[in-house]
């Protein structure tokens, strides 16, 4: 496994980095179970809707700090419409590719990013708090990555149910039980789902 | 300092120059095979008699009680499913602990898969598996117990000899067999004092050759053959061996064991030193393992809090040391290291966790080095990390 230049610029001399006081929004994503948390803040310009300046910490491997780094310089002096834009593919392509085992990490920043972005408009009444729904989940599982390819689920056609019933998300999943993988996906899937608060059940089926 | 600094001496050692040169005649003008009647293949067969004995000699063992192999886990395979398969008939029960090296525990794997029950032994929360826990896990079923003698992430070490009392005392025969790659060369060794039926050894761990390793299997055992072919040095591992990395072997053994207790020492000052520098130099750092005289003597495993072992060991790569770390974000299966887990640490840290091992080519500079590096890359990644900014935060408050 090997870390392209890019990503070792961007682990070694991080950009953005630092706690910002008073930011305009923040977010943190990932778990100190998981091996990785992150977190932005941003200042945004009410009138123009600029991000003027971003910054970041990161617990993590080299690269979630160089992911973070990469996606902080991608947001900076862009508007939130644009910036919105901004996804994992975009990171990764940025810092010329990741180990697959490594993609989760640029999946952790890019959306980091998006959840501070949301927190922002939802508090300054530029959008409401989206519905939970099962698209919500299929959104989520979209940032599921299978780490042996380094492709999220969804488009590795892993998913072959899920439903959304009472509170409770049933998902099927086509791993087998030999798949060195198959804990690690689905404990991401908890942890993405579980910070709903309209998610009080989370069950995962695989092949028997 | 423009050289390389090495201090994971638990996975592979440099070679000695002396060992190098002992080598040299056997790769092309003493290349022959062990054989009778011919003065070629038996100046071999003598040479391989010598190597043998000065090995034998030094763990206290008969030297026909010992086969060379190509490496440790060829040896822990001749000896597991060797024991295994030939006594199956009387029992089909295997104990193991959850912190063996993986040559143990992918082979209890592999013997469940094939039929057999296996206990997995559990630890305490410095890696230290009780004879009270086997005692009480014996069956009348049980055919064999394997154990690891020095932990080859924290450096404990097992209780070999009391082990082997409790397997005395049961009322059938147990067979005993221990890895012994992280111990050989790091502690005295005595083969008919410890009480084990099977040992195995490795040379490139203490200067040798890599692609050399050694069986012991007490007189008398019986073991079914596992690899099969013709004969050239020893019949448990049939076919050709290095010559050179044989009398390679020998002479790393010889170079230890010139000074076994001096060896030991040096590198217990080295570790006790490393210790004692993290611990004045680096705040919220805890060993793991145990501390002193229940541990090894090159091993140092510490647990650094609030930032990630990948991070730190590739930041002191591009300083030119070379460490390693129990972290998931380091393994392809994104999996903490095990050994930490089953001593009950938790995920941070596991991940956290940076694996020190000194050969005696190690120094105090290059420890004082190191030690000033990993100062500067904590305080860097902490400023980075969310987690210490959070207890930095309540801290003020």
């Amino acid at each position: 496994m090997q870390y392209s230049e890019k990503v070792l610029q961007h682990f070694m001399n991080p950009q953005n980095v630092g706690k910002m006081e008073h930011p305009d929004s923040t977010a943190t994503e990932g778990s100190p179970a998981c091996g990785d948390q992150v977190t932005i803040y941003l200042k945004v310009d009410e009138a123009s809707k600029v991000i003027e300046d971003v910054k970041f910490l990161s617990y993590g491997c080299a690269s979630n700090i160089a992911t973070a780094s990469i996606v902080t310089e991608m947001a900076k002096g862009k508007t939130l419409d644009e910036a919105k834009k901004i996804t994992w593919r975009d990171a990764m392509e940025a810092l010329d590719g990741l180990p697959p085992v490594k993609a989760h990490c640029s999946v952790l920043a890019a959306d980091t990013l998006q959840t501070a972005i949301s927190n922002y408009e939802i508090a300054h009444g530029l959008k409401e708090v989206p519905n939970f729904s099962k698209e919500t989940i299929i959104e989520e599982l979209k940032k599921i990555i299978y780490p042996q390819v380094g492709e999220d689920i969804i488009t590795l056609k892993m998913v072959k149910y899920v439903g959304f019933d009472n509170g409770e998300v049933l998902i099927d999943l086509n791993i087998m039980s030999f798949d060195q993988y198959r804990e690690n996906v689905a404990e991401e899937i908890r942890e993405h789902l579980s910070k709903y608060p309209e998610v009080k059940d989370i069950q995962i089926n695989f092949p028997s | 300092m423009n050289e390389q600094i090495y201090m994971d001496n638990c996975v592979t050692t440099p070679l000695a120059p002396e060992v190098l040169e002992a080598m040299q005649p056997y790769f092309s003008k003493e290349f022959w095979y062990p054989a009778s009647f011919v003065s070629t293949g038996e100046a071999t067969s003598s040479a391989v008699h010598e190597f043998k004995e000065i090995i034998a000699k030094a763990i206290n063992a008969h030297e026909e009680e010992l086969t060379f192999t190509s490496g440790g886990t060829l040896a822990n395979n001749i000896a597991l499913k060797g024991l295994a398969l030939a006594h199956s008939k009387k029992g089909r029960h295997i104990i193991v602990s959850l912190v063996d090296y993986p040559d143990l525990l992918t082979h209890a794997a592999y013997f469940e898969k094939m039929g057999f029950d296996l206990t997995y032994l559990e630890s305490d929360e410095l890696g230290y598996v009780s004879p009270d826990k086997l005692r009480s896990a014996l069956r009348p079923d049980t055919i064999l117990f394997m154990s690891t003698m020095v932990n080859h992430v924290v450096g404990t070490i097992q209780p070999i000899a009391e082990y082997a009392k409790v397997l005395a005392e049961a009322d059938h025969k147990i067979f005993f067999h221990v890895d012994g790659a992280q111990a050989f060369g790091k502690m005295p060794l005595d083969m008919q004092a410890l009480g084990m039926d099977t040992f195995s050894i490795s040379a490139h761990k203490i200067h040798g050759p890599q692609g050399v390793g050694a069986l012991w299997v007490k007189n008398g055992t019986r073991l079914s053959p596992y690899v099969h072919g013709v004969k050239r040095f020893d019949s448990l591992q049939p076919g050709g061996l290095s010559l050179a990395g044989i009398a390679g072997f020998a002479k790393a053994v010889e170079l230890v064991y010139a000074d076994l207790d001096g060896n030991i020492r040096q590198l217990r000052e080295l570790s006790d030193y490393l210790l004692q520098e993290l611990e004045k130099n680096i705040e919220y750092i805890e060993l793991n393992g145990p501390r002193g005289e229940g541990r090894v003597c090159h091993n140092i495993n510490v647990s650094i809090d609030y930032i990630e072992g990948e991070s730190m060991a590739m930041m002191l790569d591009r300083k030119g040391i070379t460490v390693a770390t129990g972290s998931a974000c380091a393994s392809q299966g994104l999996k903490p290291s095990y050994v930490l887990m089953a001593m009950g640490k938790n995920h941070v840290q596991s991940h956290g966790s940076m694996k020190f091992t000194f050969s005696r080519y190690n120094t105090k500079e290059q420890i004082d080095y190191a030690v000033a590096e990993l100062k500067v890359i904590t305080e860097r990644l902490r400023q980075l990390s969310p987690l210490y900014n959070a207890i930095k935060q309540q801290q003020e408050k």
